[in-house]
């Protein structure tokens, strides 16, 4: 094994994205792969793995395209297991923020946003959705004032 | 006892026999739900807030402050909404730095978050305001002979210091409601596996689903008992997807808790919208049906 040399300009950009901060309190226990069903289900997944490559500052391999961080289920039982509080499914949600930044998440990620930031919801209201609503004797789905979310979408 | 619903998108839009369902059977418990306006997507704990934290909390807090100005507690009725909206009032009530950075942007549409409301899923409202007899005393038609193989999911538990529900992996508060209904509850072996909805990979979320309803099948459980939209989703449409790949059709019926709490106060599986799932509860309407 080659030595790595640490990348700490993105620890440094980790640490000031919300959730990514507590990356340096891993030790490496590995108390969050046991019940982490991303890693029963695939060898590829690791979360240990993905903490020390935060420690190391990987900034390729864990905000590449190929990124394995979106393997995650998120059911946050790694952020039940972990002794130093490091909240492992934070700083894999705080690399896929930056992933969306470098525009390296999957298209899905930014359909989804766009969907909300148009129309306030995620699911699209249709001619069917409107007629299984008065079928079961509900009144329609109220309009999100859209206008008022663009406005907090602003930094 | 008044609360502002929070039906989110899934439900009202994509599963709106759930809002059918939990409308229809609060009513009986003595449950108002003032309908509030203005709310948009909680949003999403998954897509979204893999895009911009900061935002993500923004919009519910939003969200969190339409309830705040009519001075009710929000109750949601889906684990996702549950989980954006508690960790957001969470990390709100919390953070005062992130609170300032969040109210300078609520300050555009002419709104503060102030802190005064509290987030729950509907379902720690019935066990913890509203007593668990008072939802066996609702039922008229218990639910006898019919075993439930109940799915968690991880959002109602996880993390367990923000969402203060149950213990996450000894929890109880499924099986109080189901059994308060008549049903027995059975369990299973990958009761407490993840729906995996969220895994961007393929492969993984499809063998956690076919593990789960496998086990849930072996179990000997008549059909899934859920309380969240988006594993309803991953298990009901997710089954037709299943069956292409796999012999031996599962035929689980998925039912929503208030779907089979409204069964259980002599409600029809048609106003309780059974007859859209796509995997068909015909076989348990039967059985109760021939014992009532």
């Amino acid at each position: 094994m080659s030595i790595k040399a640490i990348n700490y300009q993105f620890k440094k950009k980790l640490d000031s994205t919300l959730g990514g901060e507590a990356h340096s309190l891993c030790y490496q226990c590995g108390a969050c792969v046991g019940d982490c069903p991303a890693a029963m289900y695939s060898e590829d997944f690791n979360p240990r793995e993905i903490l020390l490559q935060t420690l190391l500052g990987d900034e390729d391999t864990l905000t590449g395209e190929n990124s394995p961080i979106w393997n995650c289920t998120n059911c946050y039982t790694c952020y039940e297991r972990c002794p130093q509080a490091v909240r492992p499914v934070e700083v894999i949600i705080a690399l896929k923020n930056i992933c969306f930044e470098k525009v390296t998440s999957a298209p899905e990620v930014a359909q989804l946003v766009d969907s909300v930031k148009t129309t306030g919801r995620t699911v699209k209201i249709t001619s069917l959705s409107d007629r299984r609503r008065k079928e079961l004797g509900l009144k329609e789905v109220k309009m999100v004032p859209v206008e008022e979310l663009k406005e907090l979408f602003e930094p | 006892m008044k609360y502002a619903p929070f039906f989110g998108c899934m439900i009202a839009v994509k599963y709106p026999q759930m809002e059918a369902a939990v409308r229809k059977t609060v009513k009986s418990l003595g449950i108002e739900l003032v309908d509030l306006e203005g709310f948009s997507c909680c949003p999403d704990p998954i897509f979204f807030k893999a895009t911009d934290k900061l935002t993500w909390i923004t919009v519910a807090a939003r969200n969190i402050c339409i309830a705040e100005e009519a001075g009710l507690d929000l109750v949601t009725m889906c684990s996702g909404c549950t989980a954006t909206l508690s960790e957001a009032n969470f990390h709100l009530s919390h953070e005062p730095e992130l609170k300032e950075k969040v109210n300078q942007r609520l300050k555009r549409i002419g709104k503060e978050y102030k802190g005064t409301v509290s987030v729950r899923h509907i379902v720690t409202v019935l066990r913890d305001d509203l007593g668990i007899d008072r939802v066996r005393e609702s039922v008229k038609k218990p639910l006898e002979g019919i075993k439930v193989g109940i799915h968690y999911g991880c959002h109602l538990l996880k993390p367990s210091e923000i969402m203060r529900v149950d213990d996450p992996d000894y929890p109880t508060i499924l099986e109080t409601l189901f059994s308060a209904i008549g049903a027995k509850t059975v369990h299973h072996e990958k009761q407490a596996l993840c729906c995996g909805k969220a895994c961007m990979s393929e492969s993984i979320p499809e063998k956690m689903t076919y593990d789960v309803l496998t086990s849930l099948k072996k179990s000997g459980a008549d059909l899934m008992g859920l309380i969240c939209p988006t594993c309803f989703d991953e298990f009901d449409l997710g089954q037709i997807k299943l069956a292409r790949k796999h012999d031996g059709d599962l035929k689980i019926p998925i039912i929503y808790y208030f779907q089979l709490l409204g069964l259980a106060q002599g409600l029809s599986p048609q106003e309780m919208g059974l007859h859209l799932h796509k995997t068909r509860a015909d076989e348990i309407i039967k059985k109760l049906a021939g014992s009532n």
